[in-house]
Protein backbone atom coordinates (compact mmCIF):
# COMPACT_ATOMS: atom_id res chain seq x y z
CA UNK A 1 0.00 0.00 0.00
CA UNK A 2 1.29 3.48 -0.96
CA UNK A 3 1.86 5.89 1.21
CA UNK A 4 1.02 9.47 1.29
CA UNK A 5 1.71 12.16 3.44
CA UNK A 6 -0.31 15.54 4.84
CA UNK A 7 0.88 17.85 7.24
CA UNK A 8 -0.21 20.96 9.04
CA UNK A 9 0.71 23.31 11.85
CA UNK A 10 -0.96 21.54 14.43
CA UNK A 11 -1.27 18.44 13.46
CA UNK A 12 -4.57 17.78 14.97
CA UNK A 13 -7.77 19.57 12.70
CA UNK A 14 -6.38 20.16 9.69
CA UNK A 15 -4.31 17.74 7.90
CA UNK A 16 -6.50 14.93 9.67
CA UNK A 17 -9.35 16.30 8.18
CA UNK A 18 -7.83 16.51 4.68
CA UNK A 19 -6.18 13.52 5.49
CA UNK A 20 -9.65 11.88 5.71
CA UNK A 21 -11.01 13.77 2.84
CA UNK A 22 -7.90 12.42 0.63
CA UNK A 23 -8.40 9.04 1.92
CA UNK A 24 -12.15 8.67 0.63
CA UNK A 25 -11.08 10.47 -2.86
CA UNK A 26 -8.73 8.29 -3.87
CA UNK A 27 -11.35 5.02 -2.35
CA UNK A 28 -13.77 6.37 -4.99
CA UNK A 29 -11.00 6.98 -7.59
CA UNK A 30 -9.86 2.83 -6.71
CA UNK A 31 -6.50 4.03 -5.93
CA UNK A 32 -4.62 1.83 -3.76
CA UNK A 33 -3.11 4.00 -0.86
CA UNK A 34 -3.59 5.41 2.07
CA UNK A 35 -3.18 9.21 3.40
CA UNK A 36 -1.68 9.53 7.44
CA UNK A 37 -1.73 13.16 8.73
CA UNK A 38 2.12 13.40 10.43
CA UNK A 39 4.05 16.29 12.04
CA UNK A 40 4.87 19.04 10.07
CA UNK A 41 8.43 18.77 12.31
CA UNK A 42 8.97 15.03 10.93
CA UNK A 43 7.64 15.37 6.78
CA UNK A 44 11.44 14.81 6.20
CA UNK A 45 11.58 11.67 7.99
CA UNK A 46 8.61 10.58 5.71
CA UNK A 47 10.35 10.93 2.41
CA UNK A 48 11.80 7.81 1.81
CA UNK A 49 8.70 5.76 2.26
CA UNK A 50 5.79 8.20 0.62
CA UNK A 51 4.85 8.65 -2.94
CA UNK A 52 3.06 12.13 -2.33
CA UNK A 53 3.80 14.89 0.37
CA UNK A 54 -0.06 17.29 0.53
CA UNK A 55 1.02 19.99 2.17
CA UNK A 56 -1.25 22.35 4.19
CA UNK A 57 1.62 25.30 4.88
CA UNK A 58 3.26 27.26 3.06
CA UNK A 59 6.63 24.89 1.62
CA UNK A 60 9.69 26.82 1.14
CA UNK A 61 12.11 24.12 -0.14
CA UNK A 62 11.87 21.62 -2.62
CA UNK A 63 10.48 17.59 -2.15
CA UNK A 64 12.40 14.36 -3.45
CA UNK A 65 8.14 13.26 -4.10
CA UNK A 66 5.29 15.23 -5.52
CA UNK A 67 3.82 18.28 -3.58
CA UNK A 68 0.10 18.14 -4.02
CA UNK A 69 -1.87 21.75 -2.62
CA UNK A 70 -3.60 20.14 0.12
CA UNK A 71 -5.70 23.67 0.69
CA UNK A 72 -7.57 22.93 -2.29
CA UNK A 73 -9.20 19.76 -0.51
CA UNK A 74 -10.41 22.49 1.89
CA UNK A 75 -11.90 24.91 -0.25
CA UNK A 76 -12.51 23.00 -2.99
CA UNK A 77 -11.03 25.49 -5.11
CA UNK A 78 -8.81 23.51 -7.59
CA UNK A 79 -9.64 20.17 -6.02
CA UNK A 80 -10.27 17.96 -9.28
CA UNK A 81 -6.68 19.34 -10.63
CA UNK A 82 -4.85 18.31 -7.58
CA UNK A 83 -6.32 15.06 -6.87
CA UNK A 84 -5.47 14.00 -10.70
CA UNK A 85 -1.90 14.81 -9.67
CA UNK A 86 -2.29 12.94 -6.59
CA UNK A 87 -3.06 10.00 -8.78
CA UNK A 88 -0.80 10.05 -11.41
CA UNK A 89 2.31 10.27 -8.51
CA UNK A 90 0.14 7.28 -6.45
CA UNK A 91 0.59 4.99 -9.82
CA UNK B 1 -27.93 9.87 10.50
CA UNK B 2 -25.43 10.81 12.71
CA UNK B 3 -26.33 10.92 16.60
CA UNK B 4 -25.51 14.45 17.82
CA UNK B 5 -25.41 14.38 21.48
CA UNK B 6 -21.91 14.83 21.44
CA UNK B 7 -22.09 17.53 18.94
CA UNK B 8 -19.30 20.32 18.21
CA UNK B 9 -22.07 22.58 17.04
CA UNK B 10 -23.92 24.35 19.50
CA UNK B 11 -26.54 27.39 19.78
CA UNK B 12 -24.53 29.00 22.66
CA UNK B 13 -21.36 29.33 20.04
CA UNK B 14 -23.24 30.97 17.11
CA UNK B 15 -22.65 34.18 17.34
CA UNK B 16 -24.37 36.75 14.50
CA UNK B 17 -23.91 39.81 13.16
CA UNK B 18 -20.45 39.99 15.10
CA UNK B 19 -17.86 43.28 14.93
CA UNK B 20 -14.22 43.00 15.51
CA UNK B 21 -11.69 45.72 15.17
CA UNK B 22 -9.00 43.97 13.87
CA UNK B 23 -7.68 40.22 13.56
CA UNK B 24 -6.53 40.08 17.20
CA UNK B 25 -9.02 41.70 18.67
CA UNK B 26 -11.38 39.02 16.76
CA UNK B 27 -9.73 36.14 17.97
CA UNK B 28 -9.38 37.00 21.61
CA UNK B 29 -12.75 37.72 22.23
CA UNK B 30 -14.38 35.25 20.23
CA UNK B 31 -11.63 32.81 22.20
CA UNK B 32 -13.02 34.55 25.60
CA UNK B 33 -16.51 33.43 24.85
CA UNK B 34 -14.89 29.61 24.75
CA UNK B 35 -13.26 30.18 27.87
CA UNK B 36 -16.33 31.75 29.82
CA UNK B 37 -18.19 28.77 28.61
CA UNK B 38 -15.53 25.80 29.61
CA UNK B 39 -14.73 24.76 25.89
CA UNK B 40 -11.46 25.62 26.19
CA UNK B 41 -8.50 26.66 28.72
CA UNK B 42 -7.58 30.59 29.27
CA UNK B 43 -4.13 29.50 27.47
CA UNK B 44 -6.40 28.65 24.45
CA UNK B 45 -6.26 32.17 23.45
CA UNK B 46 -2.49 33.22 23.37
CA UNK B 47 -2.28 29.45 21.77
CA UNK B 48 -4.59 30.86 18.71
CA UNK B 49 -3.10 33.80 17.98
CA UNK B 50 0.38 32.23 18.22
CA UNK B 51 -0.60 29.14 15.52
CA UNK B 52 -2.59 32.49 13.35
CA UNK B 53 0.88 34.32 13.46
CA UNK B 54 2.86 31.37 12.25
CA UNK B 55 0.11 29.39 10.40
CA UNK B 56 -2.66 31.46 9.34
CA UNK B 57 -6.07 30.14 8.33
CA UNK B 58 -7.50 32.09 6.11
CA UNK B 59 -9.00 30.25 3.43
CA UNK B 60 -10.10 31.36 -0.07
CA UNK B 61 -13.72 29.91 -0.32
CA UNK B 62 -15.88 30.62 -3.27
CA UNK B 63 -18.69 32.89 -2.32
CA UNK B 64 -17.76 33.98 1.06
CA UNK B 65 -14.46 33.37 2.79
CA UNK B 66 -13.80 32.44 5.65
CA UNK B 67 -11.45 31.28 8.51
CA UNK B 68 -10.38 27.95 10.53
CA UNK B 69 -8.21 29.48 14.10
CA UNK B 70 -6.90 26.77 16.14
CA UNK B 71 -4.48 25.75 18.26
CA UNK B 72 -3.17 22.06 19.66
CA UNK B 73 -5.38 20.02 21.66
CA UNK B 74 -3.87 20.24 25.23
CA UNK B 75 -5.55 23.67 25.32
CA UNK B 76 -8.68 22.19 24.95
CA UNK B 77 -11.59 20.63 27.51
CA UNK B 78 -14.41 19.93 25.43
CA UNK B 79 -14.40 20.03 21.40
CA UNK B 80 -16.31 22.66 20.04
CA UNK B 81 -16.83 25.28 17.29
CA UNK B 82 -17.42 28.53 17.95
CA UNK B 83 -19.12 30.05 14.26
CA UNK B 84 -19.12 33.78 14.22
CA UNK B 85 -20.83 35.75 11.52
CA UNK B 86 -18.95 38.57 11.03
CA UNK B 87 -20.95 42.41 10.15
CA UNK B 88 -17.79 43.37 8.38
CA UNK B 89 -14.87 40.85 7.04
CA UNK B 90 -11.91 40.96 9.10
CA UNK B 91 -8.30 40.39 6.96
CA UNK B 92 -7.02 36.96 7.22
CA UNK B 93 -3.40 35.71 5.64
CA UNK B 94 -4.12 32.62 3.64
CA UNK B 95 -3.54 29.41 4.73
CA UNK B 96 -0.30 27.70 3.13
CA UNK B 97 0.22 31.36 1.24
CA UNK B 98 0.93 33.99 3.88
CA UNK B 99 1.46 36.48 2.17
CA UNK B 100 -2.10 36.50 0.68
CA UNK B 101 -5.05 38.34 2.50
CA UNK B 102 -8.68 36.55 2.75
CA UNK B 103 -11.25 38.72 3.53
CA UNK B 104 -13.18 36.20 6.03
CA UNK B 105 -17.09 36.89 6.51
CA UNK B 106 -17.21 33.76 8.65
CA UNK B 107 -14.95 32.81 11.07
CA UNK B 108 -15.09 28.40 12.60
CA UNK B 109 -12.85 28.60 15.61
CA UNK B 110 -11.97 25.39 16.14
CA UNK B 111 -11.26 23.46 19.68
CA UNK B 112 -11.06 19.98 19.11
CA UNK B 113 -9.39 16.87 20.47
CA UNK B 114 -7.47 14.44 19.36
CA UNK B 115 -10.81 11.68 18.97
CA UNK B 116 -11.95 9.92 16.09
CA UNK B 117 -15.76 11.00 16.17
CA UNK B 118 -15.05 14.61 16.16
CA UNK B 119 -13.02 13.84 12.72
CA UNK B 120 -16.16 12.71 11.17
CA UNK B 121 -17.88 15.96 12.35
CA UNK B 122 -15.19 18.24 11.74
CA UNK B 123 -14.94 16.66 8.19
CA UNK B 124 -18.42 16.95 7.54
CA UNK B 125 -18.28 20.65 8.52
CA UNK B 126 -15.12 21.26 6.07
CA UNK B 127 -17.21 19.74 3.60
CA UNK B 128 -19.33 23.16 3.30
CA UNK B 129 -16.24 25.34 2.97
CA UNK B 130 -16.72 23.30 -1.19
CA UNK B 131 -19.96 23.92 -1.40
CA UNK B 132 -20.64 27.90 -2.28
CA UNK B 133 -24.13 27.64 -2.41
CA UNK B 134 -24.38 26.46 1.51
CA UNK B 135 -21.87 28.75 2.30
CA UNK B 136 -23.72 31.74 0.90
CA UNK B 137 -26.67 30.00 2.50
CA UNK B 138 -25.06 30.51 5.77
CA UNK B 139 -23.69 34.41 5.31
CA UNK B 140 -27.42 35.37 4.69
CA UNK B 141 -29.00 33.64 8.07
CA UNK B 142 -29.82 35.71 11.00
CA UNK B 143 -31.32 32.09 12.55
CA UNK B 144 -28.75 30.24 14.85
CA UNK B 145 -30.58 27.14 14.35
CA UNK B 146 -30.54 27.30 10.53
CA UNK B 147 -26.67 27.94 10.74
CA UNK B 148 -26.33 24.56 12.73
CA UNK B 149 -28.44 22.49 10.46
CA UNK B 150 -26.69 24.08 7.04
CA UNK B 151 -23.46 22.90 9.25
CA UNK B 152 -24.69 19.48 9.96
CA UNK B 153 -25.27 17.59 7.20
Amino acid sequence: MKRVIVACGSGVATSQTVASKVNRLLKENKVKAQVEAVDLKSVDRYMDSSVAYVAITKTTKTYPIPVINGIAFLTGVGQEKELKKLIEACK
Amino acid sequence: MKEMNDSILHEELVLLDFEASSKEDLLVRLGEVLVAKGYVKPSYIEGVLERERNYPTGLKTEGVQVAIPHTDAIHVNKPAVLVAKLKTPVVFNEMGNDSNEVEAKIIFMIAMKKAHEQLDMLGSLMEVFSNTEKLMRLDNSNDRSEVIKLLSN
